[in-house]
Parts: C-alpha cells; structure tokens; sequence
C-alpha cells in the first residue's frame, strides 16, 4: 500500500466514523416514550377489496379518538417503476381513508413528497392510486410542492436546527405513516420512521432530499420524527423488499399489515418480523430512547402471536449485522 | 413567492407586457441567488432556473451578472478535495466520477441533474459566445458531469446512476431538462440513446409535466411533436386542478412550435 492510499483510507474512515458518532450523546429534549404501546399484526395474504375488513377489525382493537379531527395519511410512494414492489398498495391507502372517515375524522387527505420522482403526478396515476382517489373523493397533496412553514427541530442529532416543513402536516391533528416494508440501502431499514422523509418539501431540499443525506440519514430521521408527531402506523406487510431496497430489491411475502399506536415500537415489530434486528438500526435504537418503545417488554400484541418464525430478510452487506440468528428477532414477537 | 412555479410562469407569459418580472427581482438575496421562497434563508439550486426567467424575459443586466457570479463560484460538494477522497475510498456504493461536477440542490450538497442542467443552460444562455476562463471551465465540467450520471441505457434519473450495482431508471423531466443542456453540443450515442428513450415514452405519457418537459426537450431536437402536443390537450383537462409550475410548463409545451422555445440555447 503506497502512502497516498493509506492516507485516503484513514480519510475515508474518518469520514464515515464522524456520521456515526451523534448517536454517543443524547440530543432530545424529553423522554416522551408511553408506559406501553400496542401493535397488532393481522394476516392478509392478498390486496383486494377485502382489505378494508381487515383493516377495520384491526382498528377496533385500538381506542382511536378521531371525531372531528383532519386526518393526514402518508404512505410510501417512492417512484413509478412498473411491477416493481416499491409503494404501499393504493387499495390499503383507500382502506386506511374509508376507516378513518368511519371512524368519524372530519377530513382524511393522502399526503405525499417522493424522493426522487418530481412529478408526483406519475407516481400517483402510475401506481393506480389516482382512480381510487377520485372514486372516493379523497383529496391528494403534493407534500414536494405544498405551503411550508419554518419549524424547530425538537432533537439535534442532524445539527440542522430546524426545517421547512408542509403546513399540511403540520397543520394535521392526527397523522398516520403507512410505509412498505423494505430493507432500505442507506437506513437498513425503511418503515414508519424512514417514510417520514417524504414530508421533507423538495421544491426547498430538492430531489433528492440530499441535505438530509449528508447530515446523516439516521440522524435526521430521529430529528424529523422527534418533531413531526406519527399518531398511527399501518404498515404494508402484505408484499415486501428485500435486498438492495428501497427500489432495486426482491419481493419478498410476509402477508401482514401491521398496526401500532407507536411509531418506534410498529417499527420495532416490523423489524422483528424481517427477522432483523432493531436495536441495530441507529434511528429505532435512538428514538427507542425516547420516543417510543423498542423493548418487546412495553409492547403489547393485541393479535395473535406468530407461531412460525421467518427467515432473516436479504440486506445490502452494510447491514448485514442486521440479521438475526435463527428465532432471535421472532422470539420477541410471541 | 416559490422560486420554481413564478419563474415557469414568467417564462410561459413571456409574450406578455404585463407579465410582472418586478416579483422575481424583488426576491433577489444579496448574494445574487435566490431561494426556494422569498424568505428562505438559503439559496436555491433553481437559481440557474432564475438567470433563464430573467434571461426570457427581457434584459436586467445587474442581476443577471450577480446571479452568473453566484453560479460561478457554487458547485456540488464533491469538487472539494476531502469528499473526492472519500467518494473514492470509502463511499463507493454510488458509481461516479467526483471530478466531474455540477450544481446542488441548497449547497453543501452533492450536484445533481435538474440544477445542473439549468444552471448549465442559462450560462450557456447568457454567454453565447467567447466562454473563457471560469465561465468556461464550469460549462465543460457540467457537461462532463451530466455525461457521467446518465443512466447506462440512456436518460437521466436524479443524478444518481448505479447503486450497489442497480442501475437507475430514467425519469422523464430530468432526461428532458439534461437534454435541453446538452443541445448545443456535439451529438453523441448518450443523447441519441436518451432521445430515442423520451421519445418513445412519451407517447404513454399519462402526466402533464412529464409529457411538457417530453416535448421541450424533443422540439428543441427537431423531433416533431404535434402529436405529443394534442395528447398534452387531452391530459390537460380544463377541470383539474394543477399546480402553478405544472400548469406554466403546460402552457410552454403546447406554445413553443409557435413562440419558441425559451430552453433552446442559440449559439
């Protein structure tokens, strides 16, 4: 090894050290976790019209106050790649509006910022959600191209301070992140917490959201879900990613939907059913600390337990790490 | 005021004397960029977007030259010495070559294709003839980087290109936008490759602003797109609601076979 490349390599890894070391000190202002939070993993093998069924019988299980409030639905619409496995399904995001408006809420919207895509359009017609949409008059925003508001971050991991954010979200009473489960190249994994990017505006941080990726993407994760508040998550289990996610990976089948009154703890969950583990995921590990419940000892199943346990998802080698030993993640689901 | 949607629109009202440049000039930050709003404290990548508005639109040389000095002296993080070593040692999972550079987002950040491809128009825009010095070492550089971050079929997503080994696939406006940079220079199989790619997607375009942007970059070509034309009439129902850049950049694509086209660079 010559000079010159000893000298890049300790460069290159003193670069990579400095993005991992924020997470050595606590930069929250208040312990906010609840003294226990709920999830409940409901079987659903296929996405029909039944899904709505599914869904609401999930719902019933937890005490949702929604009368009268607006509520902001967010899923994962990342890209239009045809037959790709990529977004959370159009007829679960259309089960999750007919719910909620059953629920009594006031307003339910769809709010969507992609990363990559500028014209959110495509996606939204592309993947089909369009037509549902109008069908049932649920009202689309483009969080890439809404109204933004300066908002302060309520932790500092990032370092930013604080973020323009759409006044849609900000603006809603009752929130819910409903990511596809992927394993993610970047994050390791991308659920309920990761999805939270897309209210990131790209006509102010552009396509992509590069500045979060350069402050650290784990970092602003546990920044920007310390500040915008995820009331409920409906994950899209039913259809998966594994590998080089969130665009290039394989399908991979879990047939679930997962619900939880806990974003930390329904990622938490997910990851335990990707047979991964979560408390090597910095952004769950971090906001386990103090936003929600990582432990399974504070998470209460309120569906009936897996019997059988998964084989570990496919991942990127940076994250191989992630993967558990046989049993060990599922154990936790029981 | 948001940057993206006012400059469209000043463009697609460029015929218009009452069109109101006053509102892009007002928001101008000292440092000769703009911002993604009016009171945004950073600049803006689209403030190449900006010069080509002002540049449309008439003749306001004191802010064209303090935004031409802003794009001068702003380029993608990777031009700097460290972050080269580091995209060459330790984060390699995204194939590119870290000479090759561009414009940001916001900066403090990578370049990347639509600012890239704006700021690299409205320089070329702006300086028609005898590039010398920076102004020409930025132009050859962006050049360079768009040729580097095109997909391996053709066309251009984000900017990024392969990532751990997965080649991106194109999108339509940021191939169009590439396309429109790079059409004073020499042909090249990238450009036909990317043009036979937009071409025959743009067809089944189901969106306005991807079919708008299709048609700029495809009529700047000389590809005729009367056709593509009638087919942006039909999406664009009188009934929907559009955003403002949505609705400018509509307006631009189904005038430019008759007005011109304000992202054609004549040399």
């Amino acid at each position: 090894m010559t000079r010159r490349a000893a000298l890049a390599g300790t460069l290159g890894i003193a670069a990579g050290t400095a993005t991992s070391l924020p997470f050595l000190v606590p930069r929250y202002d208040h312990d906010r976790r609840p003294s226990r939070s709920h999830v409940a993993i409901l079987p659903a093998t296929q996405y029909s019209e039944k899904l709505s069924r599914v869904l609401w019988d999930g719902l019933r299980l937890f005490n949702l106050d929604v009368a009268g409030k607006s509520v902001v639905l967010k899923p994962n619409l990342v890209d239009y790649i045809p037959e790709a496995e990529i977004n959370t399904h159009p007829l679960l995001i259309t089960a999750a509006a007919e719910c909620f408006r059953r629920l009594g809420a006031k307003i339910v919207s769809v709010g969507e910022g992609p990363g990559h895509q500028r014209d959110t359009q495509l996606v939204v017609q592309g993947t089909g959600l369009e037509q549902y949409l109008k069908e049932q008059r649920i009202p689309f925003v483009d969080l890439n191209r809404d109204e933004v508001v300066k908002v302060c971050l309520r932790a500092d991991y990032s370092r930013l301070g604080y973020l323009s954010l759409p006044r849609t979200v900000l603006a809603a009473d009752f929130t819910v992140s409903m990511p596809k489960v992927k394993t993610h190249h970047w994050s390791g994994v991308t659920l309920s917490l990761k999805n939270m990017f897309g209210v990131v505006p790209g006509v102010k941080y552009g396509w992509p959201k590069n500045l979060l990726h350069w402050r650290g993407i784990q970092q602003t994760i546990v920044d920007l879900v310390a500040t915008v508040p995820i009331h409920f998550v409906i994950a899209d289990a039913i259809v998966c990613m594994e590998g080089n996610g969130p665009l290039a990976g394989t399908a991979r089948r879990l047939d679930r939907i997962v619900l939880s009154d806990d974003p930390v703890a329904a990622d938490a969950t997910c990851v335990r059913l990707m047979g991964l583990l979560p408390e090597q995921v910095p952004h769950i590990a971090e906001t386990g600390k103090f936003l929600g419940n990582l432990s399974s000892d504070r998470i209460e199943q309120l569906s009936a337990p897996l019997t059988t346990p998964p084989a570990p998802f496919e991942t990127v080698p940076d994250f191989e790490h992630l993967r558990a030993k046989a049993g060990l993640a599922s154990a936790d689901l029981r | 005021m948001a940057l993206e949607p006012t400059c469209l629109a000043l463009m697609a009202l460029r015929l218009d004397q009452h069109a109101n440049v006053q509102v892009l000039l007002n928001d101008k930050r000292p440092d000769g960029s703009w911002g993604a709003f009016g009171d945004d404290d950073e600049a803006s990548g689209l403030t190449g977007l900006a010069l080509l508005a002002l540049n449309t639109t008439g003749a306001f040389p004191g802010a064209a030259t303090r935004a031409v000095r802003w794009l001068l002296d702003t380029k993608g993080r990777e031009a700097n010495w460290l972050w080269k070593w580091k995209f060459r040692t330790t984060d390699t999972h995204v194939r590119f070559d870290p000479d090759k550079f561009g414009w940001p987002w916001e900066p403090g950040t990578c370049s990347w294709v639509v600012p890239t491809s704006f700021a690299l128009l409205a320089l070329k825009q702006s300086f028609p003839c005898c590039r010398e010095g920076k102004v020409a070492y930025r132009i050859q550089r962006s050049v360079e980087m768009l040729q580097d971050r095109a997909c391996p079929k053709g066309g251009w997503n984000a900017g990024n290109v392969i990532v751990y080994g997965s080649p991106m696939t194109p999108h339509f406006d940021a191939t169009a936008i590439a396309l429109l940079a790079l059409r004073s220079e020499p042909r090249n199989r990238l450009v036909d490759q990317s043009l036979v790619w937009l071409e025959r997607q743009a067809y089944s375009c189901p969106s306005p602003w991807s079919l708008s942007w299709s048609i700029l970059a495809l009529n700047a070509y000389d590809k005729p797109v009367a056709q593509l034309q009638h087919h942006l009439e039909t999406l664009a129902e009188p009934d929907e609601t559009y955003d403002t850049a949505t609705l400018a950049v509509t307006a631009l694509a189904l005038d430019c076979t008759t007005s011109g086209n304000p992202f054609e660079v004549v040399v």
